[in-house]
């Protein structure tokens, strides 16, 4: 068989002063942001060609960010224990901090907005807590759980929300003050929470070295796999219709897996290990629009795959651990992080076997960026 | 349950200290003491009181003590799972400190933390443990020693500050080590007065190297034990010039373990097998084992078996029995 066609061509890169923890794409795909170990957040704003760095170098890290889907914020926190906001001015427009918001609740690390608009969800100690931005500022209400909140994701719809701690993953309807949560027990803790995209199958990677999953979101009887080589990291769905459920894929130790539902039976789910990495898969993602895997390693390498598991093309940075990654929403570009503060920004020609529906794609621009 | 050894070498992971003591036994003072001696350390410091340590300039954070039973509630499976998300997010801080001090609650079981640093999967890799340091208060430790906190710090120490020497007479600084002694023949004792043991004592001390596995006092092995302290924590040292049967030996271990792993705190061992040139050495923390062959005996030793259990309710004379049925 002739070798496929590369996928990655050509590429951008640059430079943090420190280990890069969290990088996000704006919804139009027009900017990038990066946080770092050391603190810093950078802001690449494409269609301006510039880039900014929102916050410098500080003893303090972040370790998770994101744009808001309306476009309007841009969110990070992390060590501070400080949830940090900016408001989005449009290209070429430098973003206006809003004052940090303390949460005394020690190292934030979970946060997600909801798919639509300006509501983000946000672990803090044992409670989870919602920022309007509408109101710009925390609502009084929360959520609280029995121990430390290690996840937090919205149903595709927005609905519903799902949080996970050691003993349980809790679900709730933050719009329906009414709503009584409901609560799935897991016999550890849940560290990776995602919702499938139709919104009818939650997925828990957890600590003790499995995977958790309930359909019809959540009210009927779920799946416990065990039996992983280590705590199941980082998961991701791919947007994609399967059959039955979309492709699932999961991190842990040095393998990814890439999970498929052949018939609705308990034992159903059918896994396909990726063997390859030589070292931590720290996250997977699944390129927007397509079932094209990507996987992000200590080993210095990502992976591109597609969803039946053959390996499309292996991507290497300059060596140091790959520990983030993160797909333009048009499912084109990849960015990955490195912990020695390098990133590297590829453009994607996606395989014959991952295409799925057409997507025009403005690439971004170069400006700036070259090395 | 066997840990699985780490795959990195010592030298690349970060050293831990787990500093433990009962209230007001001078955890605090030691603390500060670490983070301002010229030392030439960047600590990085996780502490569960927070608001006692003031120093600027440091990497002082804060964390809840939450412990996640990862095994039907098993206290050899229990890990500390604030510990495993911090440090986590600590470790891609790694190139601002060169050694990690975790301060616990004067009420903590230091059993699970030290338990996380072989079960987690990450910090297994990143990190190990270098020693823990048992703080205790020469002044009040009489008043709290049937507390099951106090005799879980003193069993697992490695290093045992005895505290506020200026307080007592030298008679009961005598009787305290002895006590001290019964449950914990392992650890290196140090007087101290506000802390004062000098840092190599504390910091970089080895005590989880297999290779250093065993420092029994001299004096413990040779004397014999009249039991006159009734504690529910003690030890028992066993030591056998005959070389031991590798299966005899390990089967015992192994049902030992699985039997009485909650009651069994720390075990080390160096150990002669029949026919083999070389030592063995062996240490378990609860359910935890790790064992490695190590160096050959050398021409200047005899070999022979020097083998410590430090636990709760021991019954020395049927540990012993099964040990010597483990004679090859």
């Amino acid at each position: 068989m002739a070798p496929p066609q590369a996928l990655v061509q050509e590429r951008l890169c640059g430079t943090c002063g420190n280990a890069i923890t969290a990088q996000a794409w704006s919804a139009d795909g027009e900017f990038l942001a990066m946080a770092t170990a050391g603190g810093e957040l950078l802001l690449l704003d494409f269609r301006a060609g510039c880039e900014e760095l929102l916050r410098g170098e500080r003893d303090s890290s972040l370790d998770v960010l994101g744009f808001s889907p309306d476009g309007r914020f841009l969110m990070a926190a992390g060590q501070g224990g400080e949830l940090l906001l900016w408001e989005m001015g449009g290209t070429g427009v430098r973003p206006m901090a809003f004052d940090p918001v303390p949460l005394q609740a020690g190292w934030l690390d979970a946060a997600a907005w909801r798919p639509q608009g300006a509501l983000l969800a946000l672990g803090a100690g044992r409670r989870v807590r919602l920022w309007d931005g509408d109101s710009r500022a925390l609502r009084e209400e929360s959520q609280e759980l029995e121990r430390t909140v290690l996840s937090v994701a919205w149903s595709r719809d927005g609905q519903r929300l799902a949080a996970a701690c050691h003993g349980e993953v809790l679900l709730w309807r933050p719009d329906d003050p009414g709503d009584l949560p409901q609560r799935c027990a897991t016999g550890s803790a849940g560290v990776a929470l995602g919702w499938s995209d139709q919104g009818t199958l939650l997925a828990s990677g957890q600590l003790d070295g499995s995977l958790m999953l309930w359909p019809d979101g959540a009210a009927g009887r779920g799946w416990q796999f065990s039996g992983f080589p280590g705590k199941v990291r980082s998961l991701a769905w791919c947007d994609q219709p399967g059959r039955l459920a979309p492709l699932l894929a999961v991190a842990s130790t040095d393998i990814a897996v890439i999970w498929s539902q052949q018939d609705r039976g308990t034992k159903g789910w059918k896994p396909e290990p990726l063997v390859l990495h030589e070292g931590r898969v720290n996250a997977v993602a699944f390129a927007p629009g397509s079932s094209l895997l990507a996987s992000a390693s200590s080993d210095g390498t990502v992976a591109l795959w597609d969803g039946r598991g053959r390996l499309q093309q292996l991507l290497e940075g300059d060596g140091q651990a790959i520990t983030c990654l993160s797909w333009r929403p048009d499912g084109r570009h990849l960015v990955a992080g490195g912990d020695q503060g390098q990133w590297w920004l590829w453009p994607v020609t996606l395989p014959p076997s991952a295409r799925s529906r057409p997507q025009p794609s403005r690439p971004p621009r170069s400006g700036g960026f070259a090395p | 349950m066997r840990s699985a050894p780490s795959t990195a070498p010592d030298r690349d992971r970060l050293p831990v200290t787990v500093l433990t003591g009962y209230l007001g036994s001078g955890k605090t003072t030691l603390l500060n003491r670490i983070l301002t001696h010229e030392h030439g350390l960047k600590v990085a410091v996780i502490v569960n009181e927070f608001g006692e340590v003031g120093i600027d300039n440091q990497l002082v954070i804060d964390a809840d003590e939450e412990i996640f039973e990862m095994n039907n509630g098993c206290i050899c499976c229990t890990v500390r799972g604030d510990l495993i998300r911090i440090i986590g997010n600590l470790m891609k801080r790694r190139d601002r400190f060169d050694h990690l001090v975790i301060e616990t609650t004067g009420l903590a079981d230091p059993a699970p933390v030290i338990q996380t640093f072989f079960v987690d999967e990450d910090l297994r890799d990143q990190l190990r443990l270098d020693a823990v340091v048992t703080l205790v208060d020469l002044r009040h430790v009489e008043q709290h020693w049937d507390s099951e906190e106090v005799q879980e710090q003193l069993a697992f120490a490695d290093v045992l500050l005895l505290n506020k020497t200026d307080l007592v007479e030298a008679e009961a600084l005598e009787a305290i080590r002895q006590r001290t002694r019964a449950i914990n023949p392992l650890a290196r004792v140090i007087p101290t007065c506000r802390a004062d043991a000098a840092m190599d004592q504390i910091l970089g001390v080895g005590a989880f190297e297999l290779e250093r596995a065993l420092a029994i006092d001299p004096e413990f092995l040779a004397s014999d034990h009249d039991h006159e302290h009734d504690d529910a924590v003690s030890s028992v040292a066993f030591i056998e010039a005959r070389p031991m049967s590798y299966k005899k030996l390990g089967e015992w271990i192994d049902r030992l373990v699985s039997e009485r792993g909650p009651d069994l705190f720390r075990m080390k061992g160096i150990i002669q097998f029949d026919g083999e040139s070389h030592r063995y050495v062996f240490q378990s923390v609860h359910m935890l084992i790790d064992s490695a062959r190590d160096r050959p005996w050398r021409a200047d030793e005899t070999p022979r078996t020097d083998f410590v259990i430090i636990g709760r309710d021991l019954d020395e004379p049927a540990l012993r029995a099964a040990f010597e049925a483990c004679v090859a």
